[in-house]
Parts: structure tokens; C-alpha cells; sequence
């Protein structure tokens, strides 16, 4: 099955990017208009139809999350798009950001208006200056075409400066407001409590573009590809042993090995041109073994059964001749540097697991790695801490697996 | 770096002019400043401080909060991606190189997390943009401060 393009505009549009002409091209102009005429329920009640679900990770339902802002009680309101994007293996955001920004950022707007929020922020990481200028560029052709702005809504970009924890959420909000960028316990969550303690909606980059494209078109066609559980379709970055890394756009429910084979996508293994594994999710995802993948479609009910989920819609993929200890020691020295250090389980939690693996002792005291995953996943506040050892417990498994069939 | 105390303090209300005296703007307000110096000493801290009215604890907790503020002196940093997809392509040496080669350059070369373009491994982030497929022959370029290919 060949790709899709929807999220990412199909190859015979050759409008530049940030024009009105692409804003038209792309019927965002239309999805602008379609929802100006309708009220914030029927908006919100067409998003919460279309089962459109978050992109940025914990894929929660988008249309729950607005009804929730907009029943919250609260004179000012804020919508904000997250395009953090600091998670390892993860580059969709950007790659959307250069082909296609005016879709994130309609989308922005659609949910500004729908929840009543008359200031919207843009974060985005500090190291994205051309996604950061696109982006400026897109909010002034709207600006122009009278979408944005002081009686409609107002969008301000925000610099982060190089902190991966600053993508969650509650820590983004803090950093927004001039703090430092330490997530706050939830609940309450932002929602209800947001910025300023305002409610605040925040969704991630690929969610807002597609709900400027559900209102171009509307949920019929949305629902045209994808699931009935997860309809529509998902970016995964494509990283590692492969012959054609980049972004590529597959329905929910595609088959994973064939985001590795096909021509038109992965092309192939590169490397020794032999699978080991495959990294989804991000650096709290789940190690795939060759098998795995080949069992699997792009569905969250499908990647349960291997305690898998597709997360950021990173998809690293590595050859039979990668160490995944190696792997893993640089993901754990990644978590102990990046941890805020808030949270004495999380904060020690990540250093120990560190020295663990620094020290070869992953395969002799996984009892004890186990416990300490356990007490990280128990009393951390947010999901850096709950979820560092979900790539490593990941291993543990295989191993054991591994040890009990041999056993047999 | 020996600027004299008033005149940066000065320079810092001059690069914060038109930044509105709020602590939402704190973020912004440490880039500029930052941009014009290539780090944030005490004295500028203080500075700013003073320019928006906020604590100097406060400005110091947040700018030292952030990776990319964190340079000891004014050797403009370029980054490296040494993350897992880009090791896999040979970020290790392209560090070992820069390195060599920044030493008497004024630049710094420093280690960075994943820089989102792994399907461009290896990745370097120079303060402004970002190099795809980056060589040592761009990255001594870039160090020697000739135009980047
Ligand atoms: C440590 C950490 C980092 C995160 N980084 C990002 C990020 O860079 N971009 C993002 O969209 N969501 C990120 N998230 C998820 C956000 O907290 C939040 O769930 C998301 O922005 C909501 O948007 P969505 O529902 O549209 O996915 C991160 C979460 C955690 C725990
Ligand atoms: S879990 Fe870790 S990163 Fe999250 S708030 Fe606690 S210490 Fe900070
Ligand atoms: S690992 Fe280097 S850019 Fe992602």
C-alpha cells in the first residue's frame, strides 16, 4: 500500500508554504470559514466525532479534552500548540512545520475559537530557528487575512531554551509564564487550570493540523482511513538502519514491516541490511524484535500485546549488529540528565539506573531494576519519571522470554 | 569578557526595550540577551533583573534551568548531536574533530540530545541553524566561521 498524503500536502501543490494561495489550496480557508459559522459545541461536538485522538504521545481523545475547556468555568482562556518536540527519534512535527504550517496553525485557531480563548502560544524548541521563522510567516498571512489578531485571536511564538521535560505539558505552561519549566502536579490539570490557572488547551502540532483538515472536509471523510477505534492517519519518523530515512504518513492500522519495506517509504534495512530491532515511541518506547514487527499494525490495540504503543510516532529502526545495552545506556544517561529533578524517585531513579547499566549489571539484577521501575512508575509526578524504564523493562522481558524458553 | 558594569547594564536596557516588563517575558528577554553575548554572566543576570524588575534569584533559576543557556563565556557554542540515531552515524568522530579544531577558534563545541533530524544524521545545531548530514569537512567550516555549504 502506497502512502498517504493528507497531513502532508500531496506533491503536485507547488503554493510556498506560508501564502494564501496554499491556505486556499489546502481548503484551510474553508475550514476557517466553515467553523467561524458554527458555534464552540457543534465544533467541539464534530472533533469529539471525528475520534480524533492526540498526537503528541498519550493519544488522549481531542474532542474529550475541548469539551472539557470549554465547560471549565474561567473568563480568560488560552490555547496553546506544542511543538516542543525534543523526544529522541522524533522529527514529524518539524517535517510538518517545513511542508505545511498553516495547517497546525488553523488548527490553532479553530481551537482558540472554540473554546474561547482570544490569546493562543506557539512553543517551540529553541534549536527549530526555520520552523520558528515559518511559523512567524504563517501567522502573518493570517494575520493578513484578518484570522488572527486582537478581536479574533492573537498568537505569540515562544523560544524554549533546551529543556526535553518542557515538552509536558504543566512544565510548558511554567515556562510560557517566565518559570522555570518544572511540571506541576496534576490534578488539577490544564483544563481547568492552565495558564494563570486559566483553562488552557494544549495539543500537539499534528493534532491541530488535523483538525484544520477535519474541517476542511468533514468526518466522513476523515474517518476514510485509519480504524474505527483510531481513524485517520499517522506521521512516524523513520530513523536508523534504514535505506530511506524521513516522515512518512500511514493510515491507523498499517502494517509496521511494511513502513520498513516498501519502496516508497524505508526502502530496506540498511546496515548490515538485517533487522535486530526496532525503538517505537520514543526513548520511553518499547524494543520491537523482528517478529514482533511483523505481527504488528499501527494500532494501539495491536501494540498492547507487546506492552508497546506508538508514542510520538518515533520509528527507530536498527540492525542486527546494534548492542542494545549500548542503546539503552545512552537512553539512561538521557533521562538522568533531563530529569528535573523535582521528584526524589525519578531524580536518584534515573542516576541508579544509569550506573546499572554502566556497570553490565542488567542481565544479573533485574529483580532489582524491576523494583526500582516500579517505585519510579508509583511516586513520580509526571510521565518522564513513570515511563524512563519502560524501554529497559522492555529488554528485561525479551530476556526472560528468552531464558524461559531455552529453560523448556 | 571585560565590559564595563554600567555600560552593559545599559546594553542589556537597550536589547530589552521593547520587551514589556512582565515575568512572561522573562524567557524571550534571556534570548535576547543571550543571543548578543553567546552566554549570561552574573552581570547580566543582574541586569536583567533590573531592566524587567524581577528577583535575581528568579532570572538566575530560570537561565540556569535551560541547556542552551549554559556557556561559561562568550565562544559562541555550536552543537552536536550525539544522540542514539545520530552514534549511529558517526557523531562520536565529528565531536572528536570539532573539538580539535575549536580549540583556538572561539567557538565551543558541545554535545546535544536528539536535535529532531535523525532521518539527517548526523545532526549539528550552530546557534542558528541546523546542518543536515553534517561532515568534518562542513563542520571545520562552520568553526572557521567561512560561510556553511
Ligand atoms: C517528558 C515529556 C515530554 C513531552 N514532550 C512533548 C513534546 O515535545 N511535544 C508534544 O506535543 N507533547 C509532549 N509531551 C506530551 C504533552 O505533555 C501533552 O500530552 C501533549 O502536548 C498534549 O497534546 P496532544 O493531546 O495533542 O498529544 C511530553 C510529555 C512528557 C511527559
Ligand atoms: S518525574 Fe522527573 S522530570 Fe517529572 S517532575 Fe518528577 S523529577 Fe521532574
Ligand atoms: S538523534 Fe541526532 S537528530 Fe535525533
Amino acid at each position: 500500500m502506497p502512502e498517504i498524503r493528507r497531513l502532508l500536502p500531496t506533491l503536485d501543490i507547488a503554493s510556498a508554504p506560508t501564502s494564501l494561495e496554499r491556505l486556499r489550496e489546502r481548503g484551510f480557508e474553508r475550514a476557517l470559514q466553515r467553523s467561524a459559522a458554527m458555534t464552540s459545541q457543534a465544533i467541539v461536538a464534530e472533533v469529539q466525532a471525528s475520534g480524533i485522538k492526540g498526537r503528541g504521545g498519550a493519544a488522549f481523545p481531542t474532542g474529550a479534552k475541548w469539551a472539557a475547556v470549554l465547560a471549565a468555568s474561567g473568563e480568560v482562556r488560552y490555547a496553546v500548540m506544542n511543538a516542543d518536540e525534543s523526544e529522541l527519534g522524533t522529527f514529524k512535527d518539524r517535517a510538518l512545520l517545513e511542508q505545511d504550517p498553516l495547517g497546525a496553525m488553523v488548527g490553532l485557531v479553530i481551537a482558540a475559537r472554540a473554546v474561547g480563548a482570544k490569546r493562543a502560544y506557539c512553543y517551540v524548541r529553541g534549536e527549530y530557528r526555520e520552523v520558528e521563522a515559518q511559523m512567524g510567516a504563517a501567522i502573518q498571512t493570517l494575520r493578513q487575512a484578518g484570522w488572527v489578531g486582537a478581536d479574533t485571536v492573537d498568537i505569540e511564538i515562544r523560544r524554549g531554551a533546551g529543556a526535553y521535560i518542557a515538552g509536558e505539558e504543566t512544565a510548558l505552561l511554567n515556562s510560557i509564564e517566565g518559570k522555570r519549566a518544572e511540571p506541576r502536579v496534576k490534578p488539577p490539570f490544564p483544563t481547568t487550570q492552565g495558564l494563570w490557572r486559566s483553562p488552557t488547551l494544549i495539543q500537539n502540532v499534528e493534532t491541530l493540523a488535523n483538525v484544520a483538515l477535519l474541517f476542511a472536509h468533514d468526518v466522513d471523510w476523515f474517518r476514510t482511513y485509519g480504524t474505527p477505534d483510531t481513524p485517520g492517519t499517522k506521521l512516524i519518523g523513520l530513523s536508523g538502519h534504514i535505506e530511506h530515512p524521513g516522515v512518512y504518513e500511514v493510515p491507523f492500522g498499517y502494517p509496521l514491516m511494511q513502513l520498513i519495506t516498501e519502496t516508497e517509504m524505508g526502502h530496506g534495512v540498511s546496515g548490515s541490511g538485517h533487522l535486530g530491532a526496532v525503538l517505537l515511541g520514543g526513548a520511553a518506547g518499547t524494543f520491537l524484535a523482528p517478529d514482533e514487527i511483523r505481527d504488528s499494525v499501527l494500532d494501539y490495540g495491536s501494540l498492547a500485546k507487546y506492552g508497546a504503543s506508538i508514542g510520538s510516532g518515533a520509528f527507530m529502526v536498527f540492525d542486527d549488529t546494534v548492542d542494545l545495552t549500548w542503546v539503552l545506556t545512552k537512553l539512561a544517561r538521557f533521562f538522568a540528565d533531563e530529569s528535573c529533578g523535582q521528584c526524589v524517585p525519578c531524580r536518584v531513579g534515573t542516576r541508579r539506573i544509569l550506573e546499572f547499566l554502566q556497570r553490565g549489571e542488567l542481565e544479573r539484577r533485574p529483580e532489582d531494576l524491576r523494583d526500582l521501575a516500579q517505585a519510579m512508575k508509583d511516586a513520580s509526578i509526571c510521565g518522564l519519571g513513570q515511563t524512563a524504564p519502560v524501554a529497559l523493562l522492555s529488554i528485561l522481558d525479551r530476556l526472560e522470554r528468552r531464558t524461559n524458553e531455552t529453560r523448556r | 569578557m571585560d565590559l564595563d558594569k554600567a555600560a552593559l547594564s545599559r546594553r542589556v536596557q537597550e536589547l530589552l526595550s521593547d520587551i514589556p516588563r512582565e515575568r512572561q517575558q522573562l524567557l524571550p528577554a534571556l534570548w535576547r540577551v543571550f543571543e548578543e553575548y553567546w552566554h549570561l554572566s552574573p552581570e547580566m543576570i543582574d541586569a536583567i533583573a533590573q531592566t524587567l524588575d524581577i528577583p535575581y534569584a528568579d532570572v538566575y533559576g530560570v537561565a540556569s534551568f535551560y541547556a542552551l543557556f549554559a556557556n561559561p563565556d562568550n565562544k559562541k557554542p555550536i552543537y552536536i548531536c550525539t544522540d542514539v540515531m545520530c552514534a549511529l552515524y558517526g557523531s562520536e568522530d565529528l565531536l572528536k574533530a570539532g573539538e580539535d579544531l575549536a580549540n583556538d577558534a572561539g567557538v565551543r563545541v558541545k554535545e546535544a540530545p536528539c536535535l529532531g533530524h535523525c532521518d539527517g544524521a548526523p545532526a549539528l545545531f550552530d546557534g542558528r541553524q541546523t546542518i543536515r548530514h553534517a561532515s568534518p569537512k562542513v563542520l571545520a567550516q562552520i568553526i572557521r566561521g567561512e560561510t556553511d555549504a
